[in-house]
């Protein structure tokens, strides 16, 4: 039997903490995403609606404008629950555009031959892996969605007063929480079809088709079966019912809230499933 | 014993109802370990199953004592280097080989310092600021198997890791390989081809639809196909009076001339009766210039064991 002398000397110093590890990814993530000129442009203009609001907030405050316009009002526009819901609408589906443009790319040239192995042979789970991916996409989403939403939200309690903030804490809570319930669906639902689906356009494509085909969809279904569970479908519709109850305003719906919160679980745990299925470190070839 | 070994005890794993490897029993010694089987016999299941990535269905694995289930631990000591050609995007090479060591855990500064060092011992050191998408195939290998060796692993699994090198890469890249088996550690190769894995490897496991069909240094797996007649190609003075004399043995099942005149194939059950009588024919006066098994090497091995299943399905 041969004897060999080890002469080598492996790594033995301390390794970093596990539970950050996944940043790396959604650092590499960023780096990758923000050379491209397009992508700035599209985050740009999803935030030209906060910035107008901003400015109207500002400026509904603002005495010289006030006069200007000859306004005798006590407000210019009521900044409270219809106004975020109204901003929710816009920014989520900006974020869902965004979402299509942005995600397909970030999963698929992973599992795209074999390429999940290079991540997992290390002490890098599958869940950290998602978790990495997932989290690039929710700090870029979260950037047109509920920070500029709490802004506004700052920038009118700073000019009302702690009457405002005191009256309408509510409406901060549930403008956070609403849209952190969408950008984690629309990041969960573009991860799963990324790691479905090879081509990026296609990709892109099949999510814009999940989020507004579905619509159409579900309105035929409530046509023709004269039920309104068709709404269920449309993922945007289910999303309007939660944040109208959050922000405590009546958008017309007829879903019962406890059908839409049993949709977005339904939908978020199919998500999880189908990534499950995909990321993973072997093929099986039949 | 176990703590220097990788452990395969009773090991199964099926994909569903598809068979990645069963009932699969070794205990590999530091050193070139060649995994050897045509495709879908289980190669890259039983490397995939070394590196954690797939657990056992059935049976239990251990790398140097340590269970695949404790990545932490396992990593330390293992680097793994896939057959696929697949890298994020946009990536330099030195990149590459730095965000996978921060990935495994190790500090930035660490980082830096063995990948530069693991670049360098690939030869990489020149294009190691290129991105990887504008590298050669032969260079792609290399910058992945800089990544494997980068935190100087003493288990290195390695996937059809000669796939695209170019003559003067592939010797430098077995010359490391010997290297590291040198420096006592365990370097586990899977290869198509053939006469590298005989030139490389000082043991072989041979693996055909999921089964290990044989195992062992390469020498010793052929001892034991005893259905086979042992191949000997003597060359000597005489090699009629050689083939005659043979033929008298009842272990002799064929004798070929060759066709230069200067020697003899003969084609043996019993080696160890049969080298008796080289001997006793060389004591009687013939001049017996060379004696080499024919077919004691892996290309042979391989038809035996697997090539007649393969063409038999």
């Amino acid at each position: 039997m041969a004897v060999y002398k080890r002469n080598y000397a492996p790594y033995s110093g301390r390794l970093t903490s596990r539970w950050p590890r996944f940043f790396i990814l959604t650092r590499y993530s960023y780096a990758r995403l923000f050379q491209s000129r397009f992508l700035m442009l599209l985050i740009s203009l999803c935030l030209v609606y906060p910035l107008g609001c901003i400015a109207f907030v500002y400026l509904s405050h603002n005495a010289s404008f006030l006069r200007l316009i000859n306004f005798r009002g006590t407000e210019l526009l009521s900044i409270d629950g219809r106004f975020f819901y109204t901003f929710c609408v816009v920014q989520g589906n900006l974020a869902c555009l965004l979402t299509a443009f942005t995600a397909p790319a970030l999963v698929s040239p992973d599992i795209v031959n074999g390429g999940m192995q290079l991540y997992l042979c290390r002490p890098f789970s599958r869940a950290e892996y998602v978790l990495g991916k997932l989290t690039g996409l929710f700090l870029l989403l979260s950037l047109v969605t509920w920070v500029p939403g709490l802004l506004i939200f700052v920038i009118k309690s700073s000019l009302a007063g702690w009457g405002f903030v005191r009256a309408m804490d509510w409406l901060a809570g549930g403008l956070l929480l609403g849209l952190v319930i969408w950008v984690l669906l629309l990041s969960l639902t573009a991860l799963a079809v990324s790691a479905w689906v090879k081509w990026k356009n296609a990709a892109g494509a099949l999510l814009l088709g999940i989020y507004y085909i579905g619509a159409g969809f579900g309105t035929a279904v409530n046509a023709v079966f004269h039920t309104n569970l068709g709404s269920l479908i449309n993922l945007n519709h289910v999303m309007y019912v939660v944040w109208a109850d959050l922000l405590r305003y009546d958008n017309g719906s007829e879903t019962p809230l406890r059908h839409a919160c049993v949709v977005l679980v339904l939908a978020s745990a199919l998500c999880l499933w189908l990534l499950s299925r995909r990321v993973r470190g072997f093929e099986v070839v039949k | 014993m176990s703590d220097d070994r990788i452990i395969f005890d009773n090991v199964s794993r099926f994909y569903g109802e598809v068979l990645g490897v069963n009932r699969v029993t070794l205990s590999i010694p530091p050193g070139i370990t060649s995994l050897v089987g045509p495709n879908g016999s289980g190669k890259t299941t039983l490397m995939n199953l070394m590196a954690g990535l797939i657990r056992p269905t059935r049976g239990r694995i251990t790398i140097l004592g340590i269970p695949p289930g404790r990545p932490e631990r396992l990593f330390r000591l293992l680097g793994y280097s896939t057959q696929f050609d697949s890298f994020p995007r946009g990536l330099t090479g030195r990149q590459f080989v730095t965000t996978f060591l921060s990935l495994a855990g190790l500090p930035r500064r660490q980082c830096r310092e063995l990948a530069d060092r693991a670049i360098d011992r690939v030869g990489m050191t020149a294009a190691a600021d290129r991105r990887v998408a504008a590298y050669s195939k032969g260079m792609r290998q290399r910058i992945k198997l800089a990544q494997a060796i980068a935190h100087d692993p003493r288990v290195l699994v390695l996937d059809e890791p000669l796939n695209g090198l170019d003559p003067l890469i592939r010797a430098e890249t077995i010359a490391l390989f010997r290297q590291f088996a040198a420096e006592g550690r365990h370097v586990i190769v899977s290869s198509h081809v053939l006469h590298e894995v005989d030139m490389i490897s000082d043991q072989v496991i041979l693996l055909s639809a999921g089964y290990v069909v044989g195992e062992g240094q390469i020498h010793d797996v052929r001892s034991e196909i005893e259905d086979r007649p042992m191949q000997v190609l003597i060359r000597c003075d005489r090699p009629g009076a050689l083939a005659s004399r043979a033929f008298q043995e009842d272990h002799v099942v064929e004798a070929q001339l060759l066709s230069d005149g200067g020697g003899v194939l003969i084609k043996t059950r019993d080696p160890v009766r049969f080298y008796r009588m080289i001997n006793r024919a060389a004591i009687e006066g013939a001049i017996i210039e060379t004696i080499a098994p024919a077919d004691d090497d892996v290309n042979s091995i391989y038809g035996y064991l697997i090539g007649g299943e393969e063409s038999s399905r």
